[in-house]
């Protein structure tokens, strides 16, 4: 099939993602990851800590942990849907970095994005495919917000290259 | 709508999203980065369009009251938040979608850096539970709460609520902002284009100094 022999136009794919958000936000909310991810850590560690979980307030008041959370089911839809995209189109390989610099800039990375979506109670994806399509005004912080960091971040990478 | 309903129809978008992004390469963190550090605008047009038919589609029925847009406080924390979330995604050169998408395609360093989203999350509930900020949802009230460096909630409908105006007004003049960034960047590209066509002609035709000047 052409679809899984060419890559696509992302401009199409991005139009054909706003309309179909659209319709998730009439049925259940515009598309969102980091509040999913926010509920599977909070089931990964109930798993590992099982009642001690209890101990740590956040758990309690603001994500008591659910398995029927709609949010986590968008990112492991994501994970299948590129899974199976990247077979039928033979692009599925194992991929590993290689330098030691990579994995640690991979984790302080992150580490920063976790700590980030928890902050501002929000990811890029609603920033910009929720808030701030919805005219909320903290999409319109978060968007500042992640130009600011992607620009700073963009400098440190500089560096880093330039050794 | 039951909880299993919702989390079947959220699966389902997730699946058409993670192949649509897997066969397009789509990368929201490509949009800001390549934008900034390359001056190339692949994804930033894709980023803009999906932002246009969005911001349409969101305040047209948030007009009539419907659709489930998000209600929480914003403030100081959505801003640093999305700050550290920049660095961070550059740093990683993954977002969220892309990091599930990566990891899908048996990208092992995506799923590591989608592990230390998790790390970093716990991390961050640690912290919360002994400072208690940013205020959870269930304590906001929707005005600001400077104490807390919160602004209190404000988005399309609530200015229509307020200043009588329909709601897809706004969206409308957003998507026209939204539109003129999106045509500067295509005047940009048929700019850069020009020069290098330019610069193409001028070495063919002095094949000799170019040769040297690409020696040089």
């Amino acid at each position: 099939m052409e679809f899984f022999r060419k890559t696509l136009d992302p401009v199409i794919a991005l139009a054909a993602i706003a309309v179909l958000d659209i319709f998730l936000f009439l049925i259940v909310g515009a598309w969102t990851v980091g509040g999913g991810e926010t509920m599977m850590t909070g089931l990964i560690a109930q798993f590992f800590l099982g009642d001690e979980l209890q101990r740590i307030p956040f758990w309690q008041l603001v994500f008591p942990p659910h398995a029927d959370y709609w949010k986590i089911y968008i990112s492991l839809g994501m994970f299948f849907g590129a899974f199976v995209g990247a077979v039928l189109s033979k692009e599925f390989y194992w991929r590993m970095p290689r330098r030691a610099s990579e994995w640690l800039l991979i984790t302080i990375g992150g580490l920063l994005m976790g700590i980030g979506i928890r902050l501002a109670f929000v990811c890029n994806v609603s920033t910009f495919f929720g808030m701030g399509s919805e005219m909320n005004l903290g999409g319109y912080l978060a968007i500042s917000g992640i130009l600011a960091g992607a620009w700073v971040g963009s400098l440190i990478y500089k560096k880093i290259l330039e050794g | 709508m039951s909880p299993v309903a919702e989390c079947l129809v959220a699966f389902l978008f997730g699946s058409i999203v993670g192949l649509l992004v897997q066969r397009s390469r789509f990368c929201n963190t490509a949009a800001l980065r390549d934008a900034i550090m390359f001056k190339t605008y692949r994804n930033t047009k894709a980023l803009l369009v999906a932002m246009m038919i969005l911001s349409v589609g969101f305040t047209g029925f948030m007009t009539v009251g419907a659709g489930h847009p998000m209600s929480f406080d914003v403030g100081l924390n959505t801003f640093a938040g999305l700050f550290l979330f920049g660095i961070g995604m550059v740093l990683a050169g993954a977002c969220t979608v892309s990091t599930w998408v990566k990891a899908g395609e048996g990208n092992i360093g995506a799923a590591w850096a989608l592990l230390f989203t998790f790390v970093g999350m716990f991390l961050f509930s640690l912290v919360w539970s002994w400072n208690y900020w940013p205020p959870a949802p269930a304590s906001m009230t929707g005005e600001p709460n400077l104490e807390a460096l919160q602004l209190g909630f404000a988005n399309a409908r609530t200015l229509q609520d307020k200043l009588g105006i329909p709601a897809v007004v706004f969206g409308l003049i957003q998507s026209a902002v939204l539109f003129a960034i999106y045509r500067a960047i295509l005047r940009r590209e048929r700019a850069q284009q020009a020069q290098h066509e330019m610069h193409q002609k001028e070495a063919a035709e002095t094949p000799v100094e170019a040769a040297k000047a690409q020696a040089a």
